[in-house]
């Protein structure tokens, strides 16, 4: 029995050793671990990027044709990737694109026109903005020509539309002779007469897009990558990724291998960054204590920078008192920003400096002193007052009533899964109530959920996503886009009454003459002057009429662990929201000497 | 101790054994009928729109609006269509040809290669961790009840009432934060170390060891309270038996006499290990959700966040499967290792 328990702790002992020493067994060489932000691992996932579940990661294997920089106005700003370098006509009406000479497959085939067009090819599959079936949209690439073998011009159809430069240098780029055989013979030809009109048109746009599962399904038996890395093994816990000796910028790749650690919450992340395991992670959302104890671990720093997202309290004006601009202007006055952003986020958020629909930084760019000239709306109960009984309201027993003397219950709904979310909606109520206005946080259970709900009619005031940029058409989309009544459909521009079409905004289709709806998306196709002024009414208007409250801008925080890897973006670059991959692309990340 | 027995023909007792299984059989396709028809109702009737849910979500964490755009929409290029008898039909059609579907939110993958690859996962841990948990339970469950009045006693029974009180998630965040970081000599998450190449080979065992141990320790801790419990109880209740007795008064030694009271006490032990083993295919959604242990527990949660319908359906299915044939096995289990039971059958 003795001899039983010396052998079995021996054992036990020889394969602790071996596991704490994780690693060694696998090759000598610098290995970079950090997380994928954008979705969680699935080892049964197919190693092909256009599956949203795909064991492929953008920046290590899944090469664009360029990469965006985080710039405060200009969308179409990017970092070369595939592409060496483009040239685009001042309309967008054609964009060519040279690819990068020395870029080859891992596999040691050349990156080659034909990899492009067969990745647009596919890309139509899958529907988007610049390849969609859809000849009448706007920003729709027409035509698809091979230059030569590393030139592509890409054309853009009558629609024209501002983005369009910015959506084809996003175009992932898979390899021709692994994902070729997935388009028919006839694809371009089923594509030219799916342009048309008539019986055939519309069968021709059916036989595209019902090719879309069979693209997302793809299964290559191993990956064959243009990055610089390529994926070895993933397994549900992580994936491994080893160098790409045929990169093209190989020599500036410091690490050997890259290890991607899946999770499955926040708290995972947190605990890697504690443990100092992560070289870099994107952002995620943070306690001030466990912050604390992040900052504490040797080697851990952080990098904060611009992030085009910011968190409002959005209104449903079709439910009282709410659609009465007089009512959401008092609760603007009444709510503290600076201490329920310091509540709620202190570490990834600044106050907004007034309600304008665009960031801060950005708003500065788009505006310049045009800024000044809004309303902050600081705390002032007296304007609040004022603003109340303008809109009807009374004042009964030292609390806020209905215009008809029922009594007024503010609900302001938030997801239970966004903790910062939920402790801003706990703040605002407090100082609401502390104001004399009865309100109370509801939860949803889950994001979803939540979001059907608002879908739906069913709250009064909930928590929303604005100020999407750089692009000017998505900043206002958020504020006067399909949630507010308007959807742009083939290209033509309509508004759904309040309570329809996932109208739950419930605004006015015009105010003092001026249709918020069509003036953003004119912004899709306005020059940059055009763009600027458009703006500027933008954010007047939403600054005097309030659709939602601008609560706090978002700061982009990254964290990265200077103890194995040195040469992060600086804070602010326009660099810093891309992964860690690109970042290496850029020859940014160098091995620590030892 | 085995009471008399009239004598039978093999021949009846063949049928009478074969009726009671078909009878088993025929009970549980039953249960499994309804527990699939009530779940394919819920499921379908769940609120929430997963196509905005994934839109906003990839938006949230920083992805343009178009390329989130694109996303979604190569996401969910097919949400289930049709009135919901159809669905019902055809999800029992389905059924009947053991076709679970494809998943929603791993588009292009078959739900019954998500559920294969769990299950895979979770049979480590939780296997594991329950029988760690029942044969340190059963045993020291015994001396528990054998010395009940002794400070051996006492101190088995409150330790198996403090662990039984405190919940799973709760040992397995304290795991995790001594172990992981405060003293970190287990990995924090995944089931292996991805740089070694699966296969019997040393790295790659020892690496599956060294993850699986967490899990195992908290899924052992959060059930050993229980089974000492149980078992400290039953003992107590074998001890006032004239058998025990009449075994003393024949003057047996102290080791026959523990043996007599360990086989008859466990008895009603053995139901519950069973059922714990069908339990088992549900996972342990904590421990796999603290633990980043991909396991059935955990594809549940995410399947139930992704309005993953078919996923939903299949791990349901799973788990209800399972654990109506662990009662089957149960019941005929109790019928072998007990001839009073066979007797009365």
């Amino acid at each position: 029995m003795k001899r039983l328990a010396a052998i079995a702790a021996a054992l036990t002992a020889a394969l602790a050793a071996t596991a704490c020493g994780s690693g060694q067994g696998a090759g000598a060489g610098a290995v970079y671990t950090t997380i994928d932000g954008s979705k969680q691992i699935d080892a049964t996932a197919p190693i092909n990027p256009f599956n949203p579940k795909g064991s492929t990661f953008v920046g290590y294997d899944v090469m664009a044709l360029a990469w965006p920089k985080n710039d405060l106005m200009d969308p179409n700003a990017f970092y070369p990737g595939l592409a060496r370098s483009w040239t685009a006509t001042p309309d967008q009406g054609e964009v060519v694109v040279h690819l990068q000479p020395r870029a080859r497959w891992s596999d040691g085939r050349p990156v080659t026109s034909q990899d492009v067009r067969a990745s647009i090819g596919l890309a139509y599959t899958q529907g988007g903005t610049a390849y969609t079936v859809n000849a009448g949209a706007a920003g729709a690439a027409a035509d698809i020509r091979v230059v030569d073998e590393r030139t592509v011009a890409i054309r853009q159809g009558a629609n024209r539309s501002n983005a369009f430069l910015r959506n084809v240098l996003s175009t992932v780029i898979v390899p021709a002779h692994v994902f070729g055989h997935l388009l028919p013979a006839d694809f371009w030809t089923t594509l030219a007469q799916a342009r048309g009109t008539g019986k055939a048109a519309e069968a021709a746009k059916a036989e595209i897009t019902g090719l879309s599962q069979q693209v997302i399904s793809f299964a290559p038996a191993r990956d064959v990558s243009a990055g610089p890395f390529v994926l070895e093994r993933v397994n549900p816990g992580a994936a491994l990724l080893r160098r790409n000796e045929y990169f093209y910028d190989a020599d500036k790749i410091a690490p050997d291998r890259v290890k991607v650690l899946n999770y499955t919450g926040n708290e995972q992340i947190w605990n890697y960054l504690v443990s100092g395991k992560l070289d870099s992670a994107p952002f995620t959302a943070v306690p001030a204590a466990v912050m604390a104890r992040i900052k504490r671990t040797p080697g851990n720093e952080i990098r904060r920078g611009y992030s085009p997202v910011a968190a409002s309290l959005a209104f449903n004006q079709s439910h009282a008192p709410y659609g009465d601009p007089r009512v959401r202007r008092a609760l603007a006055y009444l709510i503290d920003r600076t201490q329920m952003t310091r509540i709620a986020s202190p570490e990834a958020g600044t106050p907004a400096v007034t309600t304008s629909g665009v960031h801060a930084d950005a708003a500065r760019a788009w505006l310049g002193a045009g800024l000044d000239t809004l309303n902050p709306y600081p705390v002032d109960p007296a304007k609040a007052s004022a603003e109340l009984r303008a809109a009807g309201m009374v004042k009964k027993d030292g609390r806020w009533a209905m215009p008809d003397g029922s009594p007024w219950k503010l609900r302001i709904n938030v997801p239970a899964s966004f903790s910062d979310w939920v402790a801003a909606a706990k703040s605002i109520t407090s100082q609401l109530n502390d104001h004399g206005i009865d309100a109370s946080v509801v939860t949803s259970a889950d994001y979803v959920l939540y979001l059907d709900e608002l879908a739906q009619g069913k709250i009064d005031v909930g928590f929303w996503l604005m100020a999407l940029g750089p692009s000017p058409y998505n900043i206002y989309q958020r504020l006067y886009g399909p949630a507010n009544g308007w959807q742009l459909l083939a290209g033509r521009l309509r508004h759904a009454p309040p309570g329809q079409d996932g109208n739950w905004m419930g605004g006015p289709e015009t105010i003092g003459g001026v249709n918020p709806g069509e003036l953003t998306n004119r912004l899709n196709l306005a020059t940059p002057e055009e763009q600027k002024r458009i703006v500027g009414t933008l954010a007047r208007l939403t600054n005097e009429q309030l659709p939602v409250i601008q609560l706090y801008d978002y700061v982009n925080t990254q964290f990265v662990n200077s103890t194995r890897f040195t040469g992060w973006p600086p804070s602010g670059s326009e660099a810093l929201r891309l992964p860690a991959g690109v970042w290496m692309q850029l020859g940014l990340i160098h091995e620590r000497s030892p | 101790m085995t009471p008399p027995t009239t004598p039978t023909r093999p021949g009846s007792r063949t049928r009478a054994v074969t009726r009671r299984l078909a009878g088993h059989l025929a009970r549980g396709l039953a249960m499994i009928w309804v527990v699939t028809t009530i779940s394919f109702v819920i499921i379908r009737n769940i609120p929430g729109d997963p196509v905005r849910g994934q839109y906003e979500t990839l938006i949230e964490r920083g992805m343009s609006p178009d390329q989130a755009e694109r996303a979604t929409a190569a996401l969910y290029g097919f949400l289930p269509t049709g009135s919901l008898w159809d669905q019902y039909t055809g999800y029992l059609a389905a059924l009947a040809h053991l076709d679970l579907g494809q998943s929603l939110s791993t588009p292009g993958t078959e739900v019954t290669t998500l559920i294969g690859s769990a299950a895979s996962w979770t049979v480590l841990p939780v296997l594991g961790g329950t029988l760690l948990s029942f044969l340190l339970g059963v045993t020291l469950g015994v001396y528990a009840g054998i010395r009940r009045s002794g400070r051996l006693g006492d101190l088995l029974s409150i330790s198996g009432s403090l662990l039984h009180g405190v919940p799973q998630y709760v040992i397995g965040l304290l795991m995790l934060a001594i172990f992981t970081t405060l003293w970190p000599i287990f990995p924090a998450g995944g089931p292996v170390d991805v740089e070694f190449t699966p296969g019997l080979n040393a790295g790659y065992l020892a690496s599956l060891i060294h993850h699986a141990t967490l899990p195992v320790l908290t899924y052992a801790l959060a059930s050993y309270g229980g089974w000492v419990l149980a078992m400290k109880s039953s003992v107590a209740t074998v001890l006032g038996d004239d058998f025990i007795l009449a075994a003393e008064l024949r003057g047996m030694s102290r080791g026959v006499v523990f043996r007599y009271v360990a086989r008859n006490a466990i008895l009603p032990l053995f139901t519950i290990l069973a059922l714990s083993l069908g339990m088992l295919f549900g996972g342990a959604i904590f421990i796999e959700r603290i633990f980043n242990y991909p396991g059935l527990g955990l594809l549940l949660v995410n399947s139930i966040g992704a309005r993953d319908y078919a996923l939903m359906g299949g791990t349901f299915l799973v788990t209800t499967v399972a654990i109506i044939i662990a009662n089957i096995a149960a019941d005929l289990l109790y019928a072998v290792i007990d001839p009073r039971v066979r007797t009365a059958s």
